[in-house]
């Protein structure tokens, strides 16, 4: 199992119900599918950097979830298929996350580290460093827009 | 005995022209120099979500700043510039400028 990363781009003229009614059906084709929906996140109107289908701006929606490589294909075909979508972008995030994490846990550790040894460098060397509490967030998904 | 001279007039050798070099570096006027953002503000993630960041790695047609401009390391760069390819094709940066 893999974990994508689904941003997409809904038509600026659907209304709020259609847009719900739309991520709704997403998610439960996603769960029948056999995937499991880790997160969804409207983003709401933005501008686009470039017109896209004569459209200046779109509703951003993103998915993030957790499937193999088929239903991805066959969630990328539903989009493509659909009228509301204008823009859509896939991204295996697992392998990021992955590498993220592990540069993570190298930072603390040094850090840790560092601070042992700038405390008790001349009573005790040998003494085990007291242990930093290592603050561990989910971050399933960093560097998310902070702008509205 | 192996010798490991450098030719005659190379770094290796005795510095002949150092009253030169001063002379040029005097001529130069002083440039700060130019770090990474990525590693000195420890930032791991570069994300294509990240517009406002990105931003800042993008000159005002929409270009990629080069490295030599920036001073981003070469690891961050090539990630950076992933990022921004990505973030350009769902239009969260334009490809070029609009006129």
């Amino acid at each position: 199992m893999r974990i994508y990363e689904e941003l997409f781009i809904i038509k600026p003229d659907a209304s709020d119900e259609e847009v719900d009614a739309f991520v709704e059906q997403l998610r439960t084709q996603l769960t029948t599918a056999g995937a499991t929906v880790d997160k969804v996140d409207k983003w709401g109107k933005r501008r686009l950097a470039y017109k896209v289908d004569k459209y200046r701006e779109g509703n951003y929606v993103l998915f993030q979830f957790t499937a193999g490589p088929e239903i991805v294909h066959e969630f990328e075909r539903r989009l493509r298929v659909a009228d509301l979508v204008l823009k859509f972008i896939t991204v295996r995030i697992d392998e990021t996350l992955k590498r993220l994490d592990k540069r993570k846990k190298e930072r603390d550790k040094r850090s840790a580290k560092r601070a042992a040894n700038a405390g008790s460098s001349a009573p005790a060397p040998a003494a085990p460093a007291p242990l930093q509490p290592v603050t561990e967030g989910p971050a399933i998904v960093p560097g998310m827009p902070k702008e509205s | 005995m192996p010798e490991f001279k450098g030719r005659p007039g190379s770094a290796g050798q005795r510095p002949t022209g150092g009253d030169k070099a001063v002379a040029t570096q005097k001529k130069q006027y002083f440039r700060r120099k130019k770090v990474c953002r990525f590693c000195v503000e420890k930032i791991d993630d570069i994300n294509y979500k990240d517009v406002k960041m990105l931003h800042a790695f993008v000159a005002e047609r929409g270009k990629i700043v080069p490295r030599r401009i920036s001073g981003v390391c070469a690891p961050h760069q090539r990630r950076l510039t992933d990022a921004i390819k990505k973030a350009r094709n769902i239009a969260l940066l334009p490809f070029a400028a609009q006129f």
